[in-house]
């Protein structure tokens, strides 16, 4: 078990690096001075532009300018936004909670909504709970999220009045968000649960246990949905990490704060260090999560343990 | 079954989670906008006062320091904060403010102003002819990086005190504009005192003479703003000179349009600006909503032909183009009847603004071709016309987001100009700072401003001086030169309407650009908010508003 979490964190500090030097380089080849978008193009003279340039050391070469990035990210300086001057990590440390409330929250509505329809409509395979968490499935994969929001908005805001349309003030106003991203979510798991139990069912070990005499319903929750959740919680994994990727468009449309709504503007602005921080913090949160998936699959999967052991 | 268990209790505790970080994003985002529906205190009827004005933004602001602004946006925010030394009134005329009376010399280059004795800045500093000689050469310091306010002050050189609160202002040269433009907000008067103190970061922490201080800025979130007690100066724009009735403003960000309206609908938000073109009929109809409207005052939405590159600077094949698009048929489908079309340079409401422009152009699709034909641009075997072996083709660069959708002009443009042969490769970018003014690298490029003054035309018009900023039309013509030079100095208001209406005619008749709206300041308000003006420009104004309980 140690042996796994080592070797998983080892491939994970890689990740971590990998991303930097990636999103380094793309924000480097972009088009687009950032020094003209921070300077007004009208009444900025060359001396002013050159100027710039060097205080915030873009006349350097690229491998330097790579280098002191790195090295100022490792010390936890990550640097200040060119367009207000804010420093970057504050920034990001201000806005994360908001960011990760709405993940956690919708996190948890997707799994609940998406195992639950998933071992439902594998167990009554063709009843109408089926047919209702094949629609939910095929509802959560395929609309646009900001679709989802906007029409959650119109329903339960508008017309109901029940929640707020936007902010980020209190449980409230994180609840339509969260069903936005939780039934994008719950689309991807209820197919992935209802197959895998579907599969399960039909193995040789459950005609065993009904053989032994079990009822059905310790068949079902105890056994088989245990051996569905393995392949599901590799899925629920990546998930989060696409909800939490998801919040740069829904922290738009319900004008929530949070580090999804940083990156969307800074990216407009071409505010490089807000981005590089954005998405090394990030990153760090994928691989943590990652590492979280592998090893909560070696606690539900004794045969993952073996394999690591021998 | 204990793994069911754990698994119960990692979800479990997953909600308790999100419960406390919403609960901790909420205590730290900002407390004052906790329950975002107005509580008005009470009164009677019409005599309402207190209560939260909940007002909401398309965009953010990118300063609250009116001296570098360059966003309408912030100007919403930037107008309850500041005062300016004087105030335009929607017929043109100019009205005092911070300033009691002025004298203009003979020579039209000093203006001498008598300011008000009983003002104060928020921070109680002491509003004088010092402070208002500060601010003026705060604009044209190159440390302070104006940005919009710099081209508005212009031509301003010195001022001097004369004493307390009596100060004589020196242009360089004489201008008509110059007053007029001393009322817009960009040139809001600034405590010295807090400029001093934030330097660049005023703009977080503004402080003015308004009749609204400045509370709090969560980014991306809202801007707060509280009633200024002490108010008792307003301008004749608004019917209340004291304290606002209402307690507080909270600017809210709503970027996504549907969400904005959305907002207002559910009562969320009891005002918000920008209602779009579809959401106009709507809400005129909703018994418990209000639309108000104001024409922005200035440039119409105008696409700029580059006149520096080939084909473009010849006037036959841009006038081909002016009579292929319909820009009727392209403003009744986009904005839904809910626009103005524009017909000149110029928006109407304007000083010498040319009625006579109005249905000058209609769509011949004939004529197009045939001046094609004649400059030797032919057709080819794919529909696009060549000449000399190079195709006709049109860079039509727009800026990211489709802002009042302007993408989609771009995109029926092209369609309008496919069967005239013309081939247009549109380019949405983020980046116009490099694509539009520092390559110039385009053929066609829309843009707008708000002014007050005709003069708003010599900025986009005149010959650039050599090593300034060529304009967006790359226009350099002797006799426009001249015209747009007198029309700045003129005095004779008759004499500065011909010189303008001149102007206006040979833009169009030389297509250099294409007009095409009048852009419509749109607020969707409960129908319990009253009092919401509009200033010359078409900027929002809240002394007078009082929400009904």
């Amino acid at each position: 078990m140690i042996q796994l979490v080592f070797s998983r964190l080892a491939a994970s500090l890689l990740v971590i690096f990998g991303a930097s030097v990636l999103v380094y380089c793309i924000m480097y080849l972009l088009p687009g001075d950032p020094v003209l978008l921070m300077l007004d193009p009208s009444s900025a003279t060359p001396e002013m532009i050159a100027n710039l340039r060097a205080q915030l050391g873009l006349d350097q070469p690229f491998y330097i300018q790579f280098a002191n990035y790195f090295g100022d990210m490792l010390r936890g300086d990550f640097g200040q936004s060119m367009v207000n001057s804010d420093p970057v990590l504050p920034k990001i440390v201000e806005h994360f909670p908001a960011t990760l409330a709405l993940t956690a929250l919708s996190s948890l509505i997707a799994v609940t909504i998406g195992i639950t329809l998933g071992v439902l409509s594998a167990i009554h395979r063709n009843g109408v709970i089926d047919v209702v968490a094949r629609l939910v499935g095929l509802f959560g994969i395929s609309m646009p999220t900001f679709w989802t929001g906007i029409l959650l908005i119109l329903l339960f805001s508008v017309q109901l009045g029940w929640f707020p349309a936007m902010g980020s003030d209190g449980f409230s106003s994180l609840i339509l968000p969260a069903a936005t991203l939780g039934l994008v979510g719950a689309g991807f798991i209820v197919r992935m649960v209802r197959n895998s139990m579907l599969e399960v069912i039909n193995e040789p070990f459950i005609v065993a246990l009904r053989a032994k005499g079990l009822s059905e319903r310790t068949i079902m929750y105890g056994h088989a949905l245990r051996n569905a959740l393995i392949p599901a919680v590799t899925v629920i994994g990546m998930l989060i990490g696409d909800l939490l990727a998801g919040t740069v468009v829904v922290e738009t449309v319900f004008s929530r704060q949070g580090i999804g709504r940083i990156i969307a503007d800074a990216l407009m602005a071409k505010d490089l260090p807000v981005v590089q921080g954005v998405v090394f913090f990030t990153s760090i949160i994928y691989v943590v999560l990652n590492l979280l998936v592998d090893i909560s699959y070696a606690y539900i999967d004794p045969r993952v343990r073996r394999a690591v052991r021998t | 079954m204990n793994r069911s268990i754990s698994w119960i209790k990692a979800v479990a505790l997953a909600a308790v989670l999100a419960m406390v970080l919403s609960g901790c994003g909420a205590a730290s985002g900002g407390k004052t906008s906790g329950a975002a529906q107005a509580s008005a205190g009470g009164g009677q009827a019409g005599k309402a006062e207190g209560g939260n004005l909940t007002f909401g933004l398309a965009t953010s602001p990118d300063t609250l320091d009116p001296h570098r602004s360059g966003l309408a946006v912030a100007v919403r925010a930037i107008r309850t904060i500041y005062d300016n030394l004087v105030v335009q009134l929607p017929d043109g005329s100019i009205k005092p403010w911070l300033a009691k009376e002025w004298s203009v010399s003979k020579d039209g280059k000093s203006y001498t102003f008598k300011l008000r004795e009983d003002v104060k800045f928020h921070d109680g500093t002491p509003f004088n002819a010092e402070a208002v000689k500060y601010n003026l050469d705060r604009v044209i310091d190159p440390a302070t990086k104006a940005a919009n306010s710099l081209a508005l002050i212009r031509p301003y050189s010195s001022s001097e005190v004369i004493d307390e609160y009596t100060i004589k202002v020196n242009l360089d040269a004489p201008s008509q504009a110059f007053l007029g433009n001393l009322s817009q907000a960009l040139l809001g008067i600034v405590s010295p005192t807090a400029a001093k103190k934030y330097g660049d970061q005023l703009g977080k922490n503004p402080v003015g003479t308004g009749s609204y201080t400045f509370v709090k800025w969560d980014e991306n979130a809202d801007i707060v703003v509280a009633k200024n007690k002490d108010y008792n100066w307003g301008p004749e724009t608004v019917e209340n000179k004291g304290a606002p009735y209402i307690d507080t403003i909270t600017f809210k960000i709503v970027p996504e349009e549907a969400t904005r309206i959305g907002s207002v609908q559910s009562k969320q938000v009891l005002a918000a600006e920008s209602v779009p073109p579809q959401n106009i009929a709507a809400l005129k109809s909703d018994p418990n909503q209000q639309l108000l409207q104001a024409n922005t005052v200035g440039l119409p939405y105008t696409l700029f032909f580059n006149l520096r590159r080939a084909p473009w600077d010849n006037v036959k094949v841009r006038q081909a183009v002016q009579s292929a698009v319909d820009v009727e048929s392209i403003v009744k489908t986009l904005y839904l009847g809910n626009y103005e079309r524009a017909w000149s340079a110029l928006s109407p409401g304007i000083l010498g603004y040319d009625k006579a422009l109005e249905g000058s152009i209609t769509p011949d699709i004939n004529h197009a071709n045939q001046l094609l034909d004649e400059q030797g641009w032919v057709k080819g075997a794919d529909g696009i016309r060549v000449k000399d072996g190079k195709k006709l083709s049109l860079r039509y660069v727009d800026g990211s987001p489709n802002r009042e959708k302007r993408n989609d002009i771009a995109a029926i443009i092209q369609q309008q100009l496919k069967p005239l042969g013309i081939a247009v490769d549109i380019v949405i970018t983020k980046d116009i700072a490099s694509v539009i003014y520092q390559n110039w690298d385009y053929d066609l490029y829309g843009n707008s401003q708000v002014n007050s003054d005709p003069n708003a035309l010599y900025a986009f018009y005149h010959t650039s001086a050599e090593g300034e900023r060529p304009t967006l039309s790359g226009l350099s013509d002797p006799k426009i030169d001249q015209l747009l030079e007198q029309g700045a100095v003129e005095t004779d208001s008759a004499k500065r309407v011909d010189i303008y209406s001149q102007i206006q005619k040979y833009l169009i008749e030389q297509a250099v650009i294409l007009p095409i709206y009048v852009f419509p300041y749109t607020v969707a308000a409960s129908k319990n908010v009253e009092g919401i003006q509009f200033d010359s420009l078409g900027y929002p104004l809240f002394n007078d508003v009082r929400i009904q309980p």
